[in-house]
């Protein structure tokens, strides 16, 4: 993946995700985690390879069909990316875009069941009394449940998630990976999820890839994972800021 | 992969970009000297009068200064070794980064824009003729106008309050039919939404293009076209405001959707949704304060430009305005001038407020 300007951004990635996986990727600033991400529903281009999403090749479709396949594909942000002047209700809802009728949905209308649904989805992230809230009304670690909460709206198989905590309190980040650990425990589906943190991948990944430069450095469980292992993803001036043990 | 950065490698693209922009800003330096040459030697005509301005600016020698100016261009570009890089690589970029540090008095191209600005005022100064002592010594006929202004007579506060009642309500009919259409066109127009596909770009050269054109066009020549077309009167205001607002208005309702945060975009685009329903969910909230607060403020230019479109016939206060001007009817022009003055204080206040509220 080649950006213009031409810096490159990924290289000689080969990675195969099983269904059920909670799969962390780990890396420096800028070593090309959220361009992986975002190769994968095609929120960017690749330059050059392909990707494959559930035997269909990603990168070979366009228009409607690129638009069904995202709508398995459901993605949660750094910067969670909420629509600010809307409702929380209708943030949720804007997770049902893809199988929504055009114009009643260009009036900000859905069906009741719907509606239904979004207030579902949002008391199972614990938000169902703050529907009717502007969403920038929320507090950040609100905003990332609503956006969590779109996400299963859009009742996908897997989920993307661009450094889901790292813009959040410390103590607001297992409230928001927990809810995530629940959709890959409990429902099945796969996540791909970025990360920082060495204690939350430890906490909740079942595997964990580590990019450095935009190439793939290491594949493997968290538990394999040791002080080496970070000196050669993050470089020998690094030490891991924690206790995990290493 | 490296950017050009060696002389060697610089492009012949760029080399003659830089050649070009040093060639006319020599020449206009050079045609600049020799105007002030004229100037000064004090050459007479064949009356005995002192040559004006425009006298001398027929003399220049043109077609020399071209060719000298070429001549220099070209032996700047090739004695860069020895006298610095020349004004067009410092207007492209490109100075080497070791020249760059230098203080603008040790080198040529600092000591050229300096010669250059000098020369631009002083040239200025004899073609728009400034003469401050008649400025300063000859007030006494103006002085009629203000003490006019100064006295306003109320024959004409009747008539004038009505047509500023359709003053207000020309500029507002004009930006109201100008928001839908510049609401439109705003999305074609903005670079971020246009990148994607060859027909979204040749929608953004085109529309931008005709909004410049139209936007260029002063209301003025809008309002003699229009007074042409449908007859003199506000209608003829409204169209020629109207044209222009949506050209003015595209530009703002678009320079604002291109600093929108892409983040909602790229979240609604990852659920599935169609174009459509990315622009409405992922575009539209983030831009709708700052489109009303632009359009009052619209709202607000266009009561103004309105006065002047009604000198021509366009309708509203302008149009009882220009005869009284033309007669020197002066306590009457300052009636006119300060309801103009009170309403666009009052729209200025108001306009403000609203977008205070809105944002």
């Amino acid at each position: 993946m080649v950006y213009p300007g031409g810096v490159r951004a990924l290289a000689g990635i080969d990675l195969e995700v099983r269904d059920g996986e909670f799969l962390a990727v780990l890396g420096l600033s800028g070593s090309g985690k959220s361009t992986l991400l975002r190769c994968i529903n095609r929120l960017i281009n690749p330059t050059e390879g392909r990707v494959f999403i559930f035997g269909r090749e990603a990168t070979a479709l366009r228009g409607a069909e690129l638009r069904a396949l995202r709508r398995q594909v459901a993605m949660i942000f750094q910067q969670f990316n909420l629509v600010k002047r809307h409702t929380v209700l209708a943030n949720v809802l804007s997770g049902a875009l893809g199988r929504s009728a055009l114009l009643p949905s260009l009036a900000l209308s859905f069906p009741a069941e719907e509606q239904q649904r979004a207030l579902g989805c949002l008391d199972r992230v614990g938000l169902g009394d703050r529907a009717a809230s502007r969403a920038d009304a929320l507090s950040g670690g609100q905003q990332q449940r609503v956006a969590i909460a779109r996400a299963l709206m859009q009742e996908p198989q897997l989920i993307l998630a661009d450094e889901p905590v790292a813009s959040l309190d410390p103590a607001l980040r297992h409230s928001v990976m927990r809810h995530i650990e629940v959709l890959n425990r409990d429902e099945g589906l796969t996540v791909l999820c970025s990360l920082h943190d060495i204690d939350l991948v430890a906490r909740y990944a079942t595997r964990l890839v580590a990019l450095r430069g935009g190439r793939l450095v290491w594949d493997g469980t968290p538990g394999e994972f040791d002080r080496s292992t970070f000196k050669e993803i993050y470089g020998e001036e690094a030490e891991p800021a924690s206790s995990m043990g290493l | 992969m490296a950017a050009p950065t060696s002389s060697a490698g610089r492009s012949w693209m760029q080399r003659s970009r830089i050649l070009a922009i040093d060639w006319a800003l020599i020449v206009i330096a050079w045609m600049m000297a020799e105007f002030l040459l004229l100037a000064f030697t004090g050459r007479r005509g064949p009356t005995g009068m002192l040559l004006t301005a425009e006298q001398i600016l027929d003399l220049v020698h043109y077609w020399v200064a071209a060719a000298g100016g070429l001549v220099l261009a070209v032996a700047w570009t090739l004695l860069e070794r020895v006298v610095g890089a020349s004004p067009g690589r410092s207007l492209t970029g490109s100075v080497p980064a070791d020249e760059k540090e230098l203080p603008w008095t040790q080198t040529l191209r600092g000591w050229f824009a300096a010669v250059f600005i000098e020369l631009t005022f002083f040239t200025g100064w004899l073609i728009t003729e400034l003469e401050l002592v008649t400025f300063l010594t000859k007030f006494g006929k103006a002085a009629d106008i203000v003490r006019g202004l100064a006295h306003p007579s109320a024959s004409v506060l009747h008539e004038g309050l009505i047509l500023l009642v359709q003053t207000i309500f020309l500029a507002f009919m004009a930006t109201a039919f100008a928001i839908p259409i510049a609401f439109v066109l705003s999305f074609p127009s903005a670079r971020n939404l246009t990148r994607g596909s060859a027909p979204a770009r040749i929608g953004y050269l085109v529309s931008r293009t005709v909004m410049n054109f139209v936007r260029a066009v002063e209301p003025l020549v809008w309002a003699l076209i229009f007074i042409s077309w449908v007859g003199i009167g506000p209608f003829a205001g409204v169209l020629a405001l109207w044209v222009h607002s949506v050209a003015a208005l595209t530009k703002l309702y678009s320079e604002q959707i291109e600093s929108i945060d892409p983040g909602p975009m790229d979240a609604i685009t990852a659920t599935g949704a169609s174009t459509l329903q990315v622009l409405r969910y992922g575009v539209v909230p983030q831009v709708i304060p700052p489109f009303l607060s632009f359009t009052i403020y619209r709202w607000d230019i266009n009561v103004r430009m309105s006065t002047i479109i009604g000198f021509v016939g366009g309708g509203g206060i302008g149009y009882i305005l220009k005869p009284r001007v033309d007669l020197g009817e002066w306590g009457e022009v300052g009636t006119l001038v300060l309801l103009i003055a009170a309403t666009v204080w009052v729209m200025d206040i108001l306009s403000a407020k609203i977008r205070e509220r809105i944002v």
